[in-house]
């Protein structure tokens, strides 16, 4: 288990093949196509129905060829290159045919260029000036398709549709979702969704970016802009960790529309609605836009020189009297590195303590202390392409299209295109819905409840120890490891799992079969898995597993956590926790700490240092007397028994930078408006570690500044002054500090296992709470009346940030409970019934919304609205990581009138 | 009605002399030989008894599959489908090693204008389709078949339907047919009302359950087709050749006809102006002449053969001077149509041909999948621009648009849908283009050039 | 009641003639199709449910069939066939016949909801037109006297003895 294979997967190089085109001769990997090869060597074949992204279809034939030794000319985008192939793209016969086709294909079209917003970056239009054609010879009725309305955020104009069926193409092999439908037949073909009704679907943006023309088009831009008049930055989706690339057009300060280039970002091309319709978050007139300071209790505007002189000077006496330590700082881990990087500096330097925390503790941390404990490494070791590549994944607890929807659709192509096998561990039942079914794909389905997940892995463990599927180096080398696990697992009953998982012996055989025979085998879990109570234990039962199964340290297996919000990884790598520096490195390791408080030339208070909820704690027993927080709303993200609310107001400072007066912030002294994402440079760290560059698309709203700019003011208010004339002299002291860091190119370097943690792991540290990890959770029974309750995730929403998004609030105006239809068979409800959820603890009152894949039993609330649904969780810290978890609890619902 | 019939009484001579003197060479019906016998029921004892099912007998597991595939490709047995390829040929491109499922479609679509020969062939002597059924699929390797049928041939289906189980409760279907360990079910299933299923990959887009779209070839069926498994779709009649072919031997069947490019026989369907339109079976290489004039009876009434079409809707029309052409593959082509599927369309004298493309050209238009954008933008221009020419709002220019448009779909679609459409234009053109002018000269001198609305029509059923 | 409940039998048997599940669509759908004459958006839904399909992807399906419909149709539907083999030998007439004896065009129905009339592409009965389908049977070689006779036998007693049996023709000699 000593070598580590670790072979870059991106490009695999096949045989070459040489043909002629227009002459030159170019190599080509063997099954490429004619239009590609083409494209190689500058010669651009005119095309509509051609996408690299799909599979062939040859509808539009625009793309004719000669091929010479075939006797009717070819469609380039469907023909493989063949040995000494020769092709001509511009012969007279080929032009004609051009020509010919494009007059086809205009003869319907309306000429309504003035009016399709379309207009300048339409294939049609640069084709037919391509090909100036005279005037039509089309003197006949255009086809006429009657408007119908078609969604709230995307517009058909059929008739300018030339029937590429792309939109339909992408819809169902890329996005699975399969909601667009070619209807009719002939000329009269349109592209609805199901009868009359509105389109109803992920909204992904998809259809609109990659119809050719103006058939498809946003109604969130509807007759705005010209495209020459726009201004474009190239940035990343600051949602979620999958880090997708994203161009944002603007006009002035004004932002007009995100769309995203094939090609381009790990995302390649690929957003889900948060990208693509959700833009308009920032731009909400309830931004702050100026510095407020309470004042005889009332948050009154302020100038920012009295807002930091106010802060400073509160600050120095606070210190002076309580010391360093009665502050705490907590920071989303939706800001870029360098702020996060700044945050810790200043929380550390300037002030003087380790109570720091970000929004990574909610769940990134359960497994980046399980990657650090096993692989040494705190980061994936796969990347998306591996993702591609694998050929069996299994998902645990991932709620991935809801949740990491781009990365959703790396494991789709590798099911569909690659053929991998995917069992999926998912509390999820298969289901025809508009919006994508990871269960649908796999070959292997386990639909359990989160609180049994733990269960499912329990028993793809002991199916993999029963039927002796141990790597056999591993049992050689580390006998014990293997004896104490097998111990470990022999109590546990079939019977037992099968009632909670509802799999039986064979189930758990064939998926762990096809784990042991796997050649790249990657594992991913999320929020499901890591927000729930013992999302440590189980991560280190998913390295057991990959350690059992000798796939660890393989070439293109690996473990993949999936992070929820745009930069947790980078959150927990800048040391926005008290356990890390940046790096991250043990807070408590001396050397480590030297050599980082070196370079910053200051002493950093001793280990320690208080998390999250330890610091709400010390603040309501008024240890803590002050607190930074930077776009970060515990009131309304923790359970109403974790009493954010009244730790905070017991505060003698309570600072918030933020773009809204959150509930959080609506407590603080002062409140700072603090820039998005879209108006600052910085970086991200995605989930998969690759750090990638944002740009402003717009300049900051009103008065509001990065929230970097602000600490680095502050401090040297407070006489540590952090001089960074922008955010990339950041950059650049990260780098100091952790070495390499970011290297900012197209895709990430991925780090390869370390050979002598597995060892650390495999001879002693697995131990550790190993009876607690390998002990089955018993089945409890429901008492009648009562659903099981999960916070989950939507995926028209990230945070609660997203719900400021006009876009998206025309999907997904509220929150609702989601419920299985049996359960609202049994409720007798309908959809949008109100319903009263009730517990020990509170009551909620909600909206029913029916939806086949919730599993019976459960029910769902997608946590971005408001903050009472928090009233009815209650809240269990993980000892070793102190994540703290309020994922999932049991209610009674009734109907309300 | 104003239509006279003669009432048929007479059985289609087998040799007579024709009006130049010529005589046919005698020959045999094979495929519809048990129907033409007085009170023939195309049940399974009957089948039986005039022979039926000794082919299977002598075949399934006496002889090797690839002697099966080599005895057929000796024959010289070529589609009736439409295109005519070489049957036999066709199955050996199946990939030898392959292992896992393949699969025979029996194309009976036939939705081809002109063409009525299968739904005989089905309704009146299922067992002679299906024994052919069960030897390609034995000659193949599949062990399923699919019968993909026209949705409007309820009857036919049913009667399949029938003969199906009386063939299975036989055991000439299912597991282990007659103990040689060869396994066959088939199975009908109904298509539901598009002309374009007949093509073999819209019919196995049908088949699958989706809009029934041709497929971009390569890959072809042989390597890629039902399911993505390898897969022959044949045609009835080319099938229902099968159990003669081996019972009788492949020299017996390449001896028929005009050897040695097309052999057997044709079952003719005569429509149109003739006194008995029906189906005929005759020898490849029959003249025109000879199946209009002898077994046709010649033109319903005196007025003269002005144009007839050889092959189904698809093929270009041809004109009196014409009539001597042999009816088979080769003798077709060369007079610049095509033998497609055998049906025989007579047109007399006083027919208008720029309406008779017309009506074809409506069909066309109406049966285009939509696919591909020629033959979806070019069917609906042309038939507009006929349209107007017929409805006297026609310009000089058009004709120069028709042709040139029809120049413009033919081989640049998806399918051979594109280069069906534009033979009746282009059929009308050359032979008949003074009737264009003349409508044409109708509207200019009336001054109606101006188009009609009809861009925005909806489909004309349902 | 739905389909499943309705056709329990039929829909097992019709799944398990293939080995994907989507080929069952176009069965299935003339199931819905059978009792109700045209094919409902619950039916749909329910058999994209069977099949594992979206409803959308159903939809696409039923359009471009020409057989089914979506909006309901007359007891009888009648469907003449317009084609060049068929209109070589009258069947303009039989339109226009129908047209005057029922009082419908193409596209029609009946205000009694008996019968609809649609003009329709080639069936092949070429040799023995003009001819017309109307419903699952067919009628060939019509003239006036015969479609009276058909649309009064329809009717009165719900089927007409002119319908077409085994299709053979010319026919073969009676002995
Ligand atoms: C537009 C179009 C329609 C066709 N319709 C039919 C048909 O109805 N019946 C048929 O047997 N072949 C039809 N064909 C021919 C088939 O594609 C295919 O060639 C045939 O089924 C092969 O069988 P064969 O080799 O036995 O003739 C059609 C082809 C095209 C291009
Ligand atoms: S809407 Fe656009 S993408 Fe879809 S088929 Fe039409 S032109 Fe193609
Ligand atoms: S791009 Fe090749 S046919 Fe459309």
């Amino acid at each position: 288990m000593t070598t580590l294979a670790s072979q870059s997967t991106s490009q695999q190089t096949g045989p070459l093949v040489r043909l002629t085109i227009d002459g030159i001769t170019v190599h080509v990997p063997k099954g490429t196509l004619v239009i590609e090869a083409a494209r190689r060597v500058g010669v651009m074949i005119p095309h509509f129905c051609y996408h690299p992204k799909l599979k062939p279809d040859a509808n539009c034939r625009m793309c004719l060829v000669e091929i010479e030794k075939m006797p009717k000319l070819q469609t380039a985008c469907s023909t493989l290159v063949e040995e000494g192939m020769n092709v001509r793209t511009a012969t007279p016969v080929v032009n004609d045919a051009h020509k010919s086709v494009l007059e086809f294909i205009l003869s319907n079209h309306p000429l309504d260029c003035p009016v399709c917003d379309q207009g300048g970056r339409c294939d049609l239009q640069d084709f037919s000036h391509q090909y100036t054609p005279t005037t039509s010879r089309f003197i006949e009725i255009k086809r006429v398709f009657q408007k119908e309305y078609f969604s709230p955020l995307i517009e058909t104009q059929m008739n300018r549709c030339v029937q590429c069926l792309r939109c339909v193409r992408y819809c169902n092999e890329v996005m699975d979702v399969k909601a667009l439908a070619p209807v009719g037949r002939g000329t009269l073909t349109e592209i609805k969704h199901f009868g009359p009704h509105p389109l109803h679907c992920e909204f992904c943006g998809g259809c609109v970016q990659i119809c050719p023309v103006g058939a498809i088009t946003s109604r969130l831009s509807m007759y705005e802009y010209r495209p020459w008049m726009l201004k474009r930055a190239d940035t990343i989706c600051g949602y979620c960790a999958d880090g997708c690339q994203m161009t944002v057009q603007t006009k002035g300060q004004e932002l007009i529309e995100v769309n995203s280039a094939w090609g381009a970002g790990r995302n390649n091309g690929d957003l889900c609605v948060r990208g693509f319709f959700g833009f308009h978050a920032v731009s909400h007139p309830a931004r702050l836009t100026h510095p407020l300071i309470r004042r005889n209790d009332t948050l009154t505007v302020a100038t920012w020189e009295e807002a930091l002189a106010f802060i400073a000077e509160r600050v120095s006496t606070i210190k002076q009297t309580y010391g360093g330590q009665s502050f705490g700082g907590l920071i989303s881990s939706r800001c870029t590195n360098e702020e996060l990087y700044v945050f810790q500096k200043f929380m550390r330097v300037t002030i003087g303590t380790n109570n720091i925390d970000s929004s990574a503790r909610y769940g990134l941390l359960n497994a980046v202390h399980a990657m650090r404990a096993v692989q040494g490494v705190h980061r994936w070791t796969v990347s998306f392409e591996d993702i591609v590549a694998a050929d069996v994944l299994l998902l645990v607890g991932t709620n991935i299209t809801e949740t990491n929807p781009v990365t959703g659709l790396r494991v789709k192509e590798a099911v569909k295109k690659q053929r991998a096998s995917l069992i999926t561990i998912e509390p999820l039942e298969p289901s025809i819905e508009p919006i994508s079914n990871i269960a649908n794909l796999s070959s292997l389905h386990c639909s359990v409840p989160s609180t049994y997940m733990c269960n499912a892995i329990l028993g793809l463990l002991k199916a993999v120890v029963e039927n002796n599927w141990i790597h056999a180096d591993l049992t050689q080398r580390h006998p014990t490891y293997v004896r104490d696990l097998s111990e470990a697992l022999a109590p546990i009953k079939w019977e037992a799992l099968q009632a909670t998982t509802g799999q039986d012996a064979a189930w758990f055989a064939a998926a762990a079969k096809l784990l042991a025979e796997g050649q790249r085998v990657v594992v991913l879990t999320g929020q499901s898995l890591l927000r729930q109570t013992g999302g440590y234990g189980n991560c280190l039962n998913l390295f057991d597993l990959l350690l059992l199964t000798g796939k660890l340290d393989r070439g293109g297996c690996g473990f993949a956590p999936l992070a929820e919000e745009n930069n947790e990884q980078g959150a927990i790598e800048m040391g926005a926790a008290p356990e890390f520096l940046p790096g991250p490195c043990d807070s408590s390791a001396r050397t480590e700490r030297e050599r980082i408080l070196s370079s910053w030339t200051s002493d950093t208070p001793v280990a320690g240092g208080a998390s999250l909820v330890e610091m709400l704690d010390q603040a309501r027993a008024g240890i803590l007397k002050a607190m930074f927080i930077v776009g970060e709303n515990p009131v309304a993200s923790l359970p109403a028994q974790v009493r954010a609310h009244d730790a905070l107001r017991k505060l003698e400072l309570l600072v918030c930078q933020e773009l809204f007066l959150t509930d959080t912030a609506a407590l603080a002294h002062v409140v700072l408006p603090a820039a998005s994402s879209l108006e600052k440079a910085g970086t991200f760290t995605n989930t998969e570690g690759h750090v990638q560059a944002i740009r402003p698309a717009i300049e900051p709203i009103g008065e509001s500044r990065p929230d970097w700019e602000i600490m680095a003011a502050l401090s040297s208010l407070l006489g540590t002054p952090m001089d960074y004339a922008e955010s990339r002299d950041i950059l650049k002291e990260i780098r100091e500090v952790i070495p390499g860091y970011g290297v900012l190119g197209p895709s990430p370097m991925m780090p390869r296992v370390e050979a002598s943690a597995i060892t650390r792991y495999l001879t002693d540290s697995y131990r550790h709470n190993l009876g607690e990890r390998y002990r089955l959770l018993p089945h409890q029974k429901l008492a009648d009346g009562t659903l099981q309750l999960e916070l989950t995730h939507s995926l028209f929403h990230s945070g609660k940030f997203s719900a400021k998004a006009k876009g998206l609030l025309l999907v997904e105006p509220e929150g609702t409970l989601r419920i299985s239809p049996r359960d609202a068979n049994r409720f007798m409800l309908n959809n949008g019934d109100r319903v009263r959820l009730s517990n020990i603890r509170g009551e909620f009152t909600t909206t029913v919304k029916i939806m086949p894949r919730v599993p019976p039993g459960w029910a769902w609330f997608p946590n971005h609205f408001g903050s009472e649904v928090m009233q009815l969780f209650d809240c269990t810290i993980d000892p070793v990581t102190r994540v703290p978890a309020f994922r999932t609890t049991s209610v009674s619902i009734v109907k309300v009138a | 009605m104003k239509a006279e019939y003669e009432p048929v009484t007479k059985e289609a001579t087998p040799s007579s002399p024709t009006p130049n003197g010529r005589t046919m060479p005698q020959h045999e019906v094979i495929l519809l030989k048990n129907m033409m016998q007085p009170g023939y029921g195309g049940s399974l004892t009957e089948y039986e008894r005039a022979g039926g099912y000794q082919a299977i007998r002598m075949t399934l597991g006496k002889m090797a599959p690839s002697d099966v595939i080599a005895a057929v490709r000796k024959s010289g047995l070529r589609g009736r489908g439409g295109a005519g390829f070489p049957t036999g040929v066709k199955w050996g491109f199946l990939p030898k090693d392959y292992q896992g499922p393949r699969y025979l479609c029996c194309n009976a679509d036939e939705s081809e204008p002109g063409t009525f020969k299968d739904r005989q062939l089905m309704e009146r002597d299922p067992h002679q389709v299906l024994e052919g059924i069960i030897l390609a699929c034995y000659a193949i390797g599949a062990e399923s078949a699919y019968i993909y049928i026209r949705g409007e041939l309820v009857l036919a289906a049913a009667i399949l339907e029938r003969a199906i189980g009386e063939a299975r409760a036989a055991g000439y279907i299912g597991k282990n047919i007659l103990g040689t360990g060869v396994n066959v079910d088939v199975w009908v299933h109904r298509g539901a009302g598009a002309y374009i299923c007949g093509e073999e990959t819209a019919l196995l887009e049908s088949l699958e359950g989706k809009r029934g779209l041709p497929r971009v070839k390569p890959p072809f069926p042989a390597t890629h087709g039902l399911y993505g498994k390898p897969t022959v779709v044949n045609n009835v009649e080319t099938l229902a050749n099968l159990p003669h072919i081996l019972t009788r031997g492949p020299e017996w069947f390449a001896s028929i006809g005009s050897p040695p490019k097309s052999t057997g026989t044709r079952i003719f369907c005569v429509s149109g102006h003739v006194k008995r339109p029906g189906n005929y079976e005759l020898p490849m290489g029959v003249t025109a002449r000879e199946l209009i004039y002898e077994h046709a009876g010649g033109m319903r009434s005196d007025k003269p053969l002005k144009a007839f079409i050889p092959g189904g809707a698809s093929a270009p029309f041809l004109t009196p001077a014409h009539l001597d052409v042999k009816l088979d593959f080769e003798s077709v082509a060369a007079a610049g149509s095509m033998l497609g599927s055998g049906g025989v369309t007579v047109i007399e004298e006083g027919t208008n041909m720029v309406w008779a493309a017309l009506r074809l050209m409506e069909f066309f238009y109406h049966e285009s999948c939509g696919k591909c954008s020629p033959c979806r933008e070019g069917s609906s221009w042309l038939v507009q621009i006929m349209r107007r020419i017929v409805a006297k709002r026609g310009r000089m220019e058009d004709l120069e648009t028709l042709s040139d448009l029809c120049k413009n779909i033919a081989g640049r679609t998806v399918c051979a849908f594109g280069d069906a459409e534009v033979a009746p234009i282009q059929g009308t053109l050359k032979y008949w283009r003074d009737e264009y002018v003349a409508l044409i000269r109708e509207a200019e001198s009336a001054n109606l050039i101006m188009p009609k609305p009809i861009g925005a029509q909806q489909h004309s059923s349902r | 009641m739905t389909l499943s409940e309705k056709y329990r039998d039929e829909i097992a048997a019709i799944l398990a003639r293939y080995p994907v599940k989507r080929s069952a669509l176009i069965p299935l759908l003339y199931l819905a199709q059978r009792e109700q004459g045209y094919i409902t958006e619950e039916a749909m839904i329910e058999i994209a449910g069977i099949l594992g399909l979206t409803p959308p992807q159903v939809y696409e399906t039923v359009t471009f069939y020409t057989l089914f419909n979506r909006k309901p149709v007359g007891k009888f539907h009648i469907q003449i066939c317009k084609s060049l083999m068929c209109a070589l030998v009258g069947s303009d007439s039989v339109i226009e016949w129908i047209n005057t004896k029922l009082g419908i065009g193409p596209g029609e129905t009946t205000p009694d909801g008996l019968f609809t009339l649609s003009l329709v592409e080639c069936l092949a009965s070429c040799g023995t037109g003009p001819m017309m389908q109307i419903n699952d049977d067919y009628y060939e070689r019509l003239t006036e006297e015969k479609v009276d006779q058909i649309l009064s036998d329809l009717r009165s007693t719900g089927s007409s003895q002119l319908k077409s049996g085994p299709f053979m023709w010319p026919e073969p000699t009676k002995t």
